[in-house]
């Protein structure tokens, strides 16, 4: 189907209209929901971080050692946190991610 | 005394009460009585200072082992089971983690592996999973548990744990909606595809479902009796009736009051004589305490119990059949 190169031909042509014109919408319109629905998931995601890993702060937390098994899967997205929060360091002591 | 009531016979009945009554002695000679009775029977001790082995004169490990025909022991050992599941997240951590993160993460899980509760929450899975795995494999389990305390804790857990794990899985939740809702407005910016379903919530609600499924056993009354042990002294009697009001709140059934070391009628002297009108009023208020269950009452003897033989003929004295003593 979209073997024909892009260039003169009016149907590409035509699409690349439509797809500017959805951008120049998107940006108008969607972007700020964008940007707080981003926030809002980054804000739901660091508190599920703190609620699951209190302990690492220093507060006590009864289930730990059952959240531990959550590492794994979790390690990535708390180095991105603490890249995002401006630190290029772990904050938390014993928890130097890198 | 006996008032031809039966002694609780469950599918899974444990023996509690306060330090150095007799709970491992009950324990022990409950499931040899089951065992010779042809019932395929498993005794568990959950009290990290095991005495079960010393108490059936051989040494038990983390797995049954066969004592005589038809009893299994065990003894939980909580650092094994925490080394065991450290380990599990370690090779996991070697699947799924970037190299260059692995080393400091390895460094906290041992740090998680030595902070309070590990051992406690360790041996909690342990149990839950014996409770599980049991059912249909043998005819009956016999706990021998800790003192009190720390079986009440064991014994709430369920109803604790489950409590923080619905929040955990609830915020969970709320995550992957968002993050769904982001990925719908985002596109390519969201970056890859995520798989669909959750891992982390997937763990949540596997230990979920674990300790519903603990607490459902717990509670059942006709699966589960809770047998206290008691001496005819003080502070035995003011632990157990704090211990009876806590299984209450957290309903575990219990089945039964055991009365260990009372002085037999014919022992005599003066010594004795006034040693049996103070226990006299302790009995009294057993009685009274515990009026809402059965009371089964055991002699003190004249020489130790210990070994399969002296457990045998101390427990024929329960009236397993509806005999009264």
């Amino acid at each position: 189907m979209s073997t024909r190169r892009t260039g003169g031909n009016i149907w590409s042509r035509i699409r690349r209209r439509i797809r500017a014109a959805r951008e120049i919408y998107e940006g108008l319109y969607v972007a700020p929901y964008r940007a707080a629905i981003h926030r809002e998931y980054l804000r739901e995601r660091d508190l599920f971080f703190l609620i699951g890993f209190a302990d690492l702060l220093g507060t006590p937390n009864p289930v730990a050692f059952y959240t531990l098994e959550l590492y794994p899967d979790l390690i990535e997205q708390f180095h991105e946190w603490h890249l995002r929060m401006g630190m290029p360091h772990s904050p938390v002591d014993g928890f130097r991610c890198c | 005394m006996g008032d031809g009531t039966r002694f609780p016979d469950r599918e899974i009945v444990f023996f509690g009460g306060k330090g150095g009554v007799g709970k491992t002695t009950l324990a022990c000679g409950y499931a040899l009585l089951a065992a010779d009775r042809r019932r395929k029977t498993l005794l568990v001790s959950t009290d990290p200072a095991h005495s079960t082995g010393d108490m059936l004169e051989t040494s038990l490990t983390d797995e049954p082992l066969e004592v005589v025909p038809n009893l299994w022991a065990l003894e939980i050992d909580p650092e094994r089971e925490a080394d065991r599941y450290i380990q599990d997240v370690k090779q996991r951590l070697v699947e799924s983690t970037a190299p260059r993160l692995l080393q400091e993460v390895e460094r906290q899980i041992d740090i998680a592996r030595v902070s309070p509760g590990a051992e406690e929450a360790a041996l909690f899975d342990r149990f839950a999973r014996i409770l599980d795995e049991t059912r249909g494999r043998y005819d009956r389990v016999v706990f021998d548990t800790a003192p009190t305390g720390h079986t009440v804790r064991l014994l709430s857990l369920p109803e604790l744990m489950g409590a923080w794990m619905s929040g955990l899985i609830s915020r969970r939740h709320k995550v992957n909606v968002l993050s769904r809702m982001w990925r719908n407005v985002a596109g390519a910016a969201a970056g890859d595809e995520r798989p669909q379903t959750d891992p982390v919530l997937e763990a949540l609600r596997k230990r979920k479902v674990r300790f519903e499924h603990a607490r459902r056993t717990l509670t059942d009354a006709t699966r589960v009796a809770f047998v206290f042990v008691v001496i005819p002294e003080r502070l035995p009697i003011i632990e157990t009736a704090k211990a009876v009001k806590l299984l209450k709140k957290y309903q575990v059934p219990v089945g039964g009051v055991v009365v260990n070391r009372v002085l037999p009628s014919e022992v005599q002297g003066d010594f004795l004589e006034r040693r049996r009108h103070r226990e006299q009023q302790y009995l009294h208020d057993i009685e009274r305490t515990f009026a809402a269950f059965p009371i089964f009452y055991l002699p003190l003897g004249a020489t130790d119990v210990l070994g399969v033989d002296a457990l045998r003929k101390l427990v024929t004295q329960l009236p397993l059949d509806g005999r009264t003593t």
